[in-house]
C-alpha cells in the first residue's frame, strides 16, 4: 500500500527528476506542508542532510555549489520555512550561485486564505532570485523542475525557487521521468554555455587592439570566473602576457597560487600593490566582475587613467557602474581562449610593469595587540602557513573575513566559499557543511567570528550527526569587529551595541553538541593548537581569544576613492 | 522609455513595476493583453536617464530567462 502510494505520486516525482538532474544531495528541514516530500524521501536514494535551520540549508547548497560548480539543492515548508530561505537564497542571488530551493505549500484549496503556515513566497522570493515557479499540476512537476535547473545553471548562474502545494506532492501521476545525463549536466552545460556565448571576432580584434597599445594593463578578476569555470584559461593568459592582475572577493582563487604577477584582492581592504595599480594602470580587463562598490570606491577616482575592456556573460553588468570602452559579451572562457589565440603569435610582455606594480606591496599594514595578547591577523599568517595547500576555507563576515582574504591563496575559486556581495554573517559554518558534504575526503575549515559564528552555531549538531570532519577556527575579538572599526572610525567611538564581552564558553557549546574543542589565548600556544587542529579526522573546533581593538588595514573609507586609504588609526596615507 | 515585449508569465509585469522603483523610476503608461497564454505588455517608464538605461538592461535579461525556458 504504502509503496503503491509514494511509486506514482508528486513527491516521488520530484525526488526522481531532482535525481535525473544529477542532483545526489539536498540540504533541508522538514514541516507540515512538505511531508509529502519527506514521506518519499523515506528510502529513497537521494541523500538528504537534515540541519536544524532552514537557512543553514541554503547556506550549504550554496556551498556544494561554489566548491563543486554543479547545483546546489534545499529543501523547506511553506511559510516560516520558506521565508528562512529567503537570506540565503538572496545570498546565491547577489555571488551569481546555482541553487534550486524545493518549497512546499500549502494545499491549493487554501493558497490565498492565510492558511496554517502560508507565505506568498513567490512573491516574497520574485526579487531576490533569479526566477520562480509555482507547481499547479501535478503534470508539470518534472518540466518545472527542469527549467529550475536551467535558470539556475546560467548563463549567469543564480538561484531558483519552485513552490509546490502540498495537494500536488500528493497527486497521483504515472509514467517515469525522462532519463537525464546526470552527473555529467554540469561539465556538459558549462560546454554549452561555451558555445552559445563564443567571443565575437570584432568584439576580440578591439580587445587585442587596445591590450597591444597599453603600457600598464592590468586584469581583474571577479566571480565569473570560478562560474565558468575558466581559471585555467585565466592562468594561460596572465602567463602569455606577463600581465599583473588582482582579484575581487569572489576572484580570488583563479590566479596560479604563487603567481609572482598577482597582485592580491583589490578594493576596500585590498592590497596597496592592487590599488596602486588600478589608479596606474592605462589599460583594465575586468573579467567576469561587477564593480561593486567595495572594490571601487569612489567611481568617478576609479581608474581615471584607464581604457576598460569589460567581459561578461551578463551584458546589463556593462556600463552599469563603470563605463566601458570595450565590452566582450561572452562566456569567460571562450573569450580567454580567443584573446589567447589572437595574442599569441606574437604576445606583447608587460614583465617590467608587472614587476614595477608588485614592487610597490610591502606588508599587509597591521595594528599590534597589547603585550600578553594575541592578535587576530597573528593567528590567521599561522593557519594559513600551516593549513595544507588543498584546504577549503569557508568563512563567515566580518573582520576575520577580509584578513582571510587578504592572506588566502586559495588552489582555485571553488576552494575559497565567502558571501561576498551580501556579506552574510551566519554563513560560515553552515557553508563549511556543504562544501565539506561536496568534498568528503577534503580539509574543510570554517573561519568565524564570535558574533557569526552565534548566529548558526546550531550546526555544530549537523556535524556531529553525519561526524563530518569540519574544522572551526573561531577569531573571538569579544566585538561585532567590523562594525566596531567603523565606529572607532567614523562614529567618533560611540560603541552602540557592538560589545560581546559576555560571550558564551564556546569550547563548552561545542562539548555540548559533541564536538572537541580547545581554546588558546597565548601566541605561544597557537601553532601546537594548529597541528593538533589539522592533525584530527573529526570535528574540531579551535577558539582563539584575541585582542579585542585590532582594526582590518588597509582600509578605503566608504565614498572614498581607492587611492585615500588608510593604514593605521593615525590615519597614516597610504600614498598609493 | 518604452518596453513592449510578450511574455508567457504575467507575473513579470509586477517584477519590472517594483525594479523601476528601486532604480528610483516610474511608470506612466501600461497596458497589458492576453491572448490565449501569452501576454502582450507595453510599459511606458519615466526618470533619469542612467537609470532607465540600467533598468532597460535589466527588463532584457529576464525576458531572457523567459527565453532560457521556452
Amino acid at each position: 500500500m504504502i509503496a503503491q502510494r509514494l511509486a506514482n505520486n508528486g513527491a516521488r516525482r520530484v525526488l526522481d527528476t531532482l535525481v535525473a538532474e544529477g542532483v545526489d544531495v539536498a540540504f533541508g528541514y522538514p514541516g507540515g506542508a512538505i511531508m509529502p516530500l519527506y514521506d518519499a524521501l523515506y528510502g529513497h536514494d537521494l541523500r538528504h542532510i537534515l540541519v536544524r535551520h532552514e537557512q543553514a540549508a541554503v547556506f550549504a547548497a550554496g556551498a556544494y555549489a561554489r566548491s563543486t560548480g554543479r547545483v546546489g539543492v534545499c529543501m523547506a515548508t511553506s511559510g516560516p520555512g520558506a521565508t528562512n530561505l529567503v537570506t540565503g537564497l538572496l545570498d546565491a542571488m547577489m555571488d551569481s550561485v546555482p541553487v534550486v530551493a524545493i518549497t512546499g505549500q500549502v494545499k491549493t484549496h487554501l493558497m490565498g486564505t492565510d492558511g496554517f503556515q502560508e507565505a506568498d513566497v513567490a512573491a516574497v522570493t520574485q526579487a531576490i532570485t533569479k526566477y520562480n515557479l509555482v507547481v499547479r499540476d501535478v503534470s508539470e512537476i518534472e518540466p518545472t523542475i527542469h527549467k529550475a535547473f536551467t535558470l539556475a545553471r546560467g548563463p549567469r548562474p543564480g538561484p531558483v525557487l519552485v513552490d509546490i502545494p502540498r495537494d500536488i506532492l500528493e497527486a497521483k501521476i504515472s509514467g517515469t521521468p525522462a532519463p537525464q545525463d546526470g552527473p555529467t549536466i554540469a561539465n556538459a552545460v558549462r560546454e554549452s554555455f561555451r558555445q552559445r556565448f563564443p567571443a565575437q571576432a570584432e568584439e576580440i580584434a578591439r580587445a587585442v587592439e587596445m591590450i597591444r597599445a597599453a603600457k600598464k594593463p592590468l586584469a581583474i578578476v571577479g566571480g565569473g570566473c570560478r562560474a565558468a569555470d575558466a581559471f585555467a584559461e585565466y592562468r594561460a593568459f596572465c602567463a602569455l602576457l606577463g600581465l599583473p592582475h588582482a582579484a575581487t572577493i569572489n576572484g580570488l582563487g583563479a590566479p596560479t597560487p604563487g603567481d609572482p604577477h598577482f597582485l592580491g584582492m583589490l578594493g576596500m581592504h585590498g592590497w596597496k600593490a592592487a590599488n596602486r595599480a588600478v589608479m596606474e594602470a592605462d589599460c583594465i580587463l575586468a573579467l567576469g566582475m561587477r564593480f561593486d562598490d567595495r572594490v571601487t570606491g569612489r567611481v568617478d577616482r576609479f581608474a581615471k587613467q584607464a581604457q576598460i575592456i569589460h567581459v561578461d556573460i551578463d551584458r546589463s553588468e556593462f556600463h552599469k557602474i563603470i563605463p566601458a570602452q570595450a565590452t566582450i559579451h561572452a562566456d569567460l572562457r571562450s573569450a580567454l581562449d580567443a584573446l589567447t589565440a589572437a595574442l599569441a603569435p606574437n604576445p606583447p610582455r608587460f614583465d617590467a610593469w608587472a614587476k614595477s606594480a608588485a614592487s610597490h606591496g610591502g606588508p599587509l599594514p597591521r595594528d599590534r595587540a597589547k603585550p600578553g595578547m594575541m592578535s587576530a591577523t597573528d593567528v590567521l599568517d599561522h593557519f594559513f602557513a600551516t593549513a595544507p595547500p588543498a584546504t577549503y576555507v569557508a568563512t563567515d563576515v566580518g573582520q576575520h573575513q577580509m584578513w582571510a582574504a587578504q592572506r588566502s591563496r586559495p588552489l582555485d575559486p571553488h576552494h575559497f566559499i565567502t558571501s561576498a556581495g551580501l556579506g552574510t554573517m551566519g554563513f560560515g559554518l553552515p557553508a563549511a557543511i556543504g562544501t565539506q558534504i561536496a568534498n568528503p575526503e577534503a580539509t574543510v575549515v570554517a573561519i568565524c567570528g564570535d558574533g557569526g559564528f552565534q548566529m548558526t552555531l546550531h550546526e555544530l549538531a549537523t556535524l556531529r550527526r553525519y561526524s563530518l570532519p569540519v574544522k572551526i577556527l573561531i577569531i573571538d575579538n569579544r566585538n561585532l569587529g567590523m562594525v566596531r572599526q567603523w565606529q572607532q572610525l567614523f562614529f567618533d567611538a560611540r560603541y552602540s551595541a557592538t560589545n560581546l564581552s559576555d560571550n558564551p564558553d564556546f569550547c563548552a557549546l561545542a562539548h555540548a553538541y559533541g564536538v572537541h574543542a580547545e581554546s588558546i589565548d597565548r601566541l605561544n600556544d597557537l601553532q601546537p593548537a594548529l597541528e593538533r587542529f589539522f592533525a584530527t579526522n573529526e570535528a574540531t573546533l579551535l577558539h582563539c581569544a584575541c585582542y579585542p581593538e585590532e582594526n582590518v588595514w588597509p582600509m578605503i573609507p566608504a565614498g572614498a576613492a581607492i587611492d585615500e586609504g588608510i593604514e593605521s588609526l593615525a590615519g597614516e596615507s597610504l600614498e598609493v | 522609455m518604452n518596453r513592449t515585449f510578450q511574455t508567457r508569465d504575467g507575473r513579470l509585469v509586477a517584477r519590472l513595476i517594483l525594479l523601476a522603483h528601486r532604480f528610483g523610476c516610474d511608470y506612466t503608461e501600461l497596458a497589458v493583453t492576453r491572448n490565449a497564454a501569452v501576454f502582450s505588455v507595453s510599459i511606458d517608464f519615466v526618470g533619469n536617464a542612467e537609470a532607465l538605461r540600467r533598468l532597460d538592461a535589466q527588463i532584457s535579461k529576464l525576458l531572457d530567462y523567459e527565453k532560457e525556458i521556452a
